[in-house]
């Protein structure tokens, strides 16, 4: 399964929100989908989920017209909200059955999800009255329930504390494992380099990076040493028009050209009492900030 | 079609299982129950009290100054107040007085002059009416003397007083006294529903945008989808709670109509003919419509439920202005004015103001037509528009936005 996105463009009256978006992502894989507040990324995927059409470009699964009556997505936004008055699972059921579900079907469906989260217990509970966390895992059940191919999670891991986390890694790792295209959006570098294998960065609009993470990352110049060492102040001194100290006192050293390395790495070991030197790799939180700060 | 009919129901239960809802409707039926069966419950202690012998009833007490005089006061009185056991007094006013204030009589009459007296009781209750049954008897009394001193034979004089008139009334149209309330209620009740149940589908779906479920709904489900069956649940709603109201007091009226024997308002109210009760549907419903896609849309606007009651205030505006003129010009009398004339073509005014036309006085077929046409070209008309507005009312959030940002949206959209 591939979906192809392909140079979607949307203005919103005079402002131009789209300009050509373009990337694509397989089944069995996430894609991440990152860029800072307004970048587009809201609109993007409520193009791809149908809520209201682009003005230009199209969006092919397989290779065809994506058909909306055929294939089922699972949404789950980023402003999480259900109807807090009402039971559980009732308002499951109710989603199911608007993503084509029959009732016995949905039902079912939703007592496995309830069971597998362990939220059984809250089946005929209020929304209201269950915590922030167990809210959110309520919402997540209105993701998956109808078993959708595409699965696009939006910030799923904001609010949520580590023991949930856990879980819900766990069930987007069953999802890909199923061979599920999912799409993944958030500002948490840490859960995106651990699920996605591709990412896009989006910024004013536009695609300004995208591929293979581990790719851009090898890709980027490997002009940069990490040094680890007690004697950073002497380091510092002797290196002081091209050294840096990071936050985990660690010396990031840029070389004047990529092929320096080996004779600099020398001049380490040799002269102080270093503990460990390595070229510096940019982590993702890096990438983004070079990429969408602009 | 389907979605739609899964919000549809998933609406209904919203208010079916929705305890307040449940409760009103209970409420209201108890409450009409309680008001038909009243003559019928009251009937039976009545009827205990009737069977009381002459002495049991209260004590009417009648000042005389002379014990002769006593006899014939005590038969005059005895035969006006029938319901009274009427005991003549030589006592002065201030025995009279200690006696009622003991309760050993509930009241007593001091003649002060020929023409005058003055009442004793204990508490004035608000349906005593023995002062006019009083006054008539002297004002009798008093003509009668006045008839024997002129020289007319006691008997004569007494059957001339006693004449009575018989006549009837037949209106050739309609009869304005005998509908007037029925047709007051049922124009209540048209308002109060429309009102109520179009501003419910306000606030719901503001509650489903304040909530963000809208987020989650606007990629499940097709935005005129989640228009049509919010509308129509909250429509059916709505007629679910008139149909069980008039029907419970129409049943219970049948129930307990001899009871009322001869209460004009409650007869009058029940006289509906039934083509009216047909015209009440048909304009609760296309009313129903222009002002619930109305609401709706205006709700899609609104992201807080807070901003729901200033956001929806024109449009309430207009239909209790509409319900104003009709209910002015009801109790004016003149139905036909020429402001009920043209507000019973208007889609926001015709509903009412056809509907009381038709009720109260005669309306030409044709216009009748042209009402109801109009009307349900408008509900498609703004059926549409509304449907339109909230594809892009539900996407827009922040403040609630002005007219024109959302006429730009949906041209853009």
């Amino acid at each position: 399964m591939e979906l192809v996105i392909h140079e979607i463009k949307k203005n919103f009256g005079e402002k131009t929100v789209l300009k050509g978006i373009s990337f694509r992502a397989v089944g069995g894989k996430a894609i991440g989908l990152l860029g800072r507040n307004g970048a587009g990324k809201t609109t993007t995927i409520r193009i791809l989920m149908d809520v209201f059409p682009a003005d230009g470009g199209e969006i092919l699964l397989d290779g065809q017209p994506i058909d909306y009556e055929k294939v089922q997505i699972g949404y789950l936004p980023e402003e999480r909200g259900l109807y807090p008055k009402k039971k559980i699972i009732d308002q499951l059921v109710y989603f199911a059955q608007l993503k084509g579900m029959g009732k016995k079907e949905a039902v079912r469906a939703v007592d496995y999800w309830l069971g597998h989260l362990g939220m059984a217990e809250y089946r005929n509970k209020r929304l209201d009255t269950l915590s922030k966390g167990n809210q959110q895992k309520i919402q997540l059940i209105t993701a998956l329930v109808h078993d959708p191919q595409i699965v696009v999670l939006d910030e799923p891991f904001s609010g949520l504390d580590p023991v949930n986390a856990m879980l819900l890694k766990d069930v987007v790792k069953e999802e890909i494992a199923k061979g599920k295209i999912v799409l993944f959006s958030s500002h948490q570098m840490n859960y995106i380099e651990e699920f996605c294998d591709h990412i896009a960065i989006l910024n004013n609009g536009e695609i300004v990076l995208q591929g293979n993470l581990n790719e851009i990352k090898r890709s980027h110049a490997r002009d940069s040493l990490v040094v680890r060492s007690d004697k950073n102040a002497v380091i510092k001194r002797d290196f002081a028009d091209c050294c840096v100290e990071n936050d985990k006192e660690e010396l990031i050293i840029r070389l004047k050209a990529p092929e320096d390395k080996q004779s600099v790495m020398r001049q380490l070991v040799e002269n102080y009492d270093v503990d460990e030197i390595r070229v510096y790799e940019p982590s993702l939180n890096d990438i983004f900030v070079e990429y969408a700060g602009k | 079609m389907k979605q739609f009919l899964i919000i549809l129901k998933f609406e209904l239960q919203h208010y079916f299982k929705n305890k307040i809802f449940a409760g009103i409707t209970i409420f209201l039926v108890l409450a009409i129950g309680v008001v038909m069966f009243f003559p019928r419950i009251s009937g039976l202690f009545k009827n205990e009290s009737e069977s009381t012998e002459p002495e049991q009833r209260e004590v009417m007490l009648v000042a005389a100054e002379t014990p002769e005089e006593g006899e014939v006061l005590e038969q005059v009185f005895g035969a006006a107040f029938e319901d009274y056991n009427v005991q003549a007094t030589t006592e002065g006013v201030e025995a009279i007085k200690e006696q009622i204030l003991s309760g050993e009589a509930e009241c007593a009459f001091v003649i002060t002059g020929d023409m005058s007296y003055t009442y004793y009781v204990n508490n004035l209750s608000m349906y005593d009416n023995n002062t006019s049954i009083a006054d008539e008897l002297f004002q009798n009394i008093y003509r009668m003397s006045a008839m024997v001193e002129k020289g007319i034979a006691p008997m004569e004089a007494g059957s001339i007083l006693s004449v009575q008139i018989e006549h009837e009334v037949e209106s050739l149209g309609k009869d304005q006294m005998q509908n007037f309330f029925y047709t007051y209620i049922m124009i209540f009740a048209l308002y109060m529903v429309i009102l109520l149940y179009g501003q419910m589908v306000a606030t719901n779906v503001a509650t489903e945008k304040s909530s963000r479920a809208m987020e989650l709904l606007i990629t499940s489900a097709k935005p005129s989808s989640m228009m049509f069956g919010k509308v129509i649940g909250s429509g059916l709603a709505g007629l679910t709670q008139l149909v069980l109201v008039f029907g419970a007091s129409i049943l219970f009226y049948n129930m307990n109509a001899g009871y009322w024997g001869d209460n004009y308002m409650i007869k009058s109210i029940f006289n509906v003919p039934p083509h009216l009760l047909g015209y009440m549907l048909i304009f609760f419903i296309l009313g129903f419509f222009i002002y619930a896609f109305l609401y709706g849309a205006i709700g899609s606007t609104t992201s807080k439920v807070e901003d729901i009651n200033t956001s929806v205030m024109p449009l309430t505006f207009l239909f209790i202005a509409a319900f104003v003129i009709v209910v002015v010009s009801m109790s004016s009398g003149t139905m036909d004015n020429i402001a009920m004339k043209i507000c019973s073509f208007i889609p926001f005014t015709s509903p009412i103001a056809m509907f009381t036309r038709i009720a109260m006085s005669t309306v030409p077929i044709y216009e009748i037509i042209i009402s109801i046409a109009i009307l349900i070209i408008s509900v498609f008309g703004i059926g549409v528009l509304s449907a339109k507005i909230y594809r892009v009312g539900v996407l827009l959030y922040g403040t609630t936005p002005k007219v024109g940002t959302i006429l730009k949206a949906m041209k853009n959209a």
